[in-house]
């Protein structure tokens, strides 16, 4: 009897695994072929059929890229965006959860329902009046431009004041008999304490910023203002025969990514479970 | 400077100091900017955009006549109702069978998870690439099995359910193991109990698990539909909308009407404008029909 039921139990398991792995290959093969594809011989690429495994390897696709388009002034554009709006995000977003999990003031209901109807305005549906307001201020092709529209996002303000609320109010209470300003609060009692929920926040925002496409469309014109994945998705669009060059140009813009996501795994979960998803 | 300090310590007045620089950029880059599309929608302005012409509700008019608005608009809904039902249910039940904290199950998590690190440029090459049919590695492996070669990114009819499935390809890892989380919070008692009734897996699925992540399939069901319905960038580094418009989404036609020779910023606007009420519609429906399942 028991015996029949663990048979009945390895018969059901087998196909569950297979599908899994089906899923897993389907994920994978295109992710590792790319990479491959990145080392191999512009000959190899274009021969019939094509190879999985690189058959020799170089490394010329990556001074090819170079000589192409500036890619290592893409990646600084790309980390300057990325690092510039991150930095930002933390402190103006941190702020405002700090406000709303920590005081009671007249006009919070108002000031919070302000900040939840952003989150119905998807950037794609203002994109024509935010270039406009953009190119208005002069910021238009500028880092400005870039970073600072994109600082405040209503999905991490929820998700610092979900963070404050967990703290008790009673260690705001005993820092301000200590005497210590309201700013000192914040900054020295309260943000040590919501380390995790900010390594969330860095992380979604660098992976955001970094991967993002359709704002450095919109707010940079001149070649020396692309960021990664506005150059490269420029480049590839043009020049679909430059093939290993567009290799090793994806596969450059993926590695600074992948480190993060192998140290940081586990934020990355939980922010994505907690704040919203994208695209 | 101190009387300054001592009046903004006060913990009513900083709470503003707290909040401005948040609300500022909120109001002057989000709030402020659905006004002013909701006035260009009224104007005509050229590309030079300096002048602007009242011309009241003939953008509207206009793109209910646009062939290519209202396909973009059939692309937009194609894409929508396959990506939809795929990310929301076809993700649960992959979630069900991986949320044991187990080793296979952390690797299989961290694969499926590996999208949401790459950005659309570089899944829109990697796709392409992989898919192309002088160099690409699938058509190769198709034809190998002795099918004909399949311009898989330029064949009108089928390349939309190419880029759906590279789109679903891109985030279903994240719905998956957002579900996942949801999952691992439902007691075990509960399925303890089913077990001693003798309810197999399947059955502990449909009874237990679902109607316990309820709300977190209502969230995803909300983020994924207003997700689709402004679909852009994995179709502009695919397609970018082609052959012959079949891919053209929404987003993607008012992308190309404000942003290029053809430059109509007040129409675009217009149709943003329509799009949003398309959203708000579905999205209210949604949440109403989530009320009211929630409170019976």
């Amino acid at each position: 009897m028991k015996k029949g039921s663990t048979a009945k139990k390895v018969a059901g398991t087998i196909p569950v695994m297979v599908l899994l792995i089906v899923l897993a290959l389907l994920v994978l093969v295109p992710v590792v072929w790319m990479v491959c594809s990145a080392f191999k011989t512009e000959r190899e690429i274009i021969s019939w059929p094509p190879t999985f495994f690189p058959k020799s390897f170089t490394l010329s696709n990556f001074t090819d890229v170079q000589k192409r388009i500036d890619i290592l002034r893409y990646m600084l554009n790309s980390a300057i965006y990325a690092g510039g709006t991150t930095c930002l995000a933390v402190i103006v977003n941190s702020m405002a959860g700090y406000a709303y999990a920590f005081y009671n003031f007249k006009g919070k209901t108002g000031a919070f329902l302000i900040t939840l109807a952003t989150m119905m305005v998807p950037i794609q549906v203002i994109m024509v009046p935010l270039f406009l307001i953009v190119f208005k201020m002069h910021m238009y092709d500028t880092y400005f431009g870039l970073i600072i529209p994109r600082v405040a996002v209503a999905g991490s303000i929820f998700l610092m004041r979900s963070a404050f609320s967990g703290i008790p109010h009673e260690l705001a209470e005993a820092a301000r008999i200590d005497g210590l300003s309201e700013w000192g609060i914040f900054w020295r009692i309260m943000i040590p304490q919501v380390k995790p929920a900010i390594i969330t926040l860095i992380i979604l925002s660098v992976n955001g910023s970094w991967n993002d496409l359709l704002w450095p469309m919109l707010i940079t014109s001149s070649t020396e203002m692309r960021t990664l994945a506005n150059g490269l998705a420029l480049f590839v669009g043009q020049n679909t025969i430059e093939y290993g060059a567009a290799f090793a140009g994806a596969f450059i813009s993926l590695i600074p990514m992948f480190v993060l996501y192998i140290f940081g795994q586990k934020y990355f979960v939980e922010g994505m479970a907690s704040s919203g998803l994208k695209g | 400077m101190k009387q300054i300090y001592r009046f903004w310590n006060n913990p009513k007045r900083s709470a503003w100091i707290f909040l401005a620089p948040s609300l500022v950029l909120l109001l002057m880059f989000s709030v402020i900017p659905m006004f002013i599309g909701l006035g260009l929608s009224l104007f005509d302005v050229p590309v030079t955009m300096d002048t602007a012409k009242f011309v009241g509700l003939q953008n509207f008019v206009q793109a209910f006549h646009d062939k290519r608005f209202l396909n973009s608009l059939r692309v937009t809904a194609v894409f929508t109702l396959i990506e939809v039902p795929i990310q929301t249910f076809g993700a649960m039940m992959i979630a069900a069978l991986i949320t044991k904290n187990n080793g296979v199950n952390k690797v299989l998590r961290g694969i499926y998870f590996l999208p949401v690190i790459c950005s659309a440029t570089a899944i829109g090459i990697m796709w392409k690439m992989i898919l192309h049919s002088n160099i690409g590695f699938i058509p190769a492996v198709l034809q190998s099995f002795g099918l004909g070669k399949i311009n898989f990114l330029n064949t009108p009819g089928l390349t939309i359910f190419v880029v759906t499935f590279i789109s679903i390809w891109r985030s279903f890892g994240i719905s998956a193991i957002v579900y996942v989380t949801a999952i691992q919070q439902v007691s075990p008692s509960l399925y303890e109990a089913a077990e001693m009734d003798g309810a197999g897996k399947i059955r502990q699925f449909f009874s237990i698990t679902a109607p316990s992540i309820r709300p977190t399939f209502w969230y995803i069901l909300m983020t994924r539909l207003a997700g689709s319905l402004q679909i852009f960038d994995i179709i502009y580094t695919t397609t970018n909308g082609g052959p012959n418009y079949t891919t053209e989404s929404t987003v993607t036609y008012i992308y190309n009407r404000a942003f290029s020779t053809t430059s109509s910023m007040g129409y675009a606007s217009a149709m943003s404008v329509i799009l949003f009420l398309i959203i708000m519609v579905v999205t209210v429906l949604l949440y109403r029909r989530m009320n009211k399942e929630e409170s019976s």
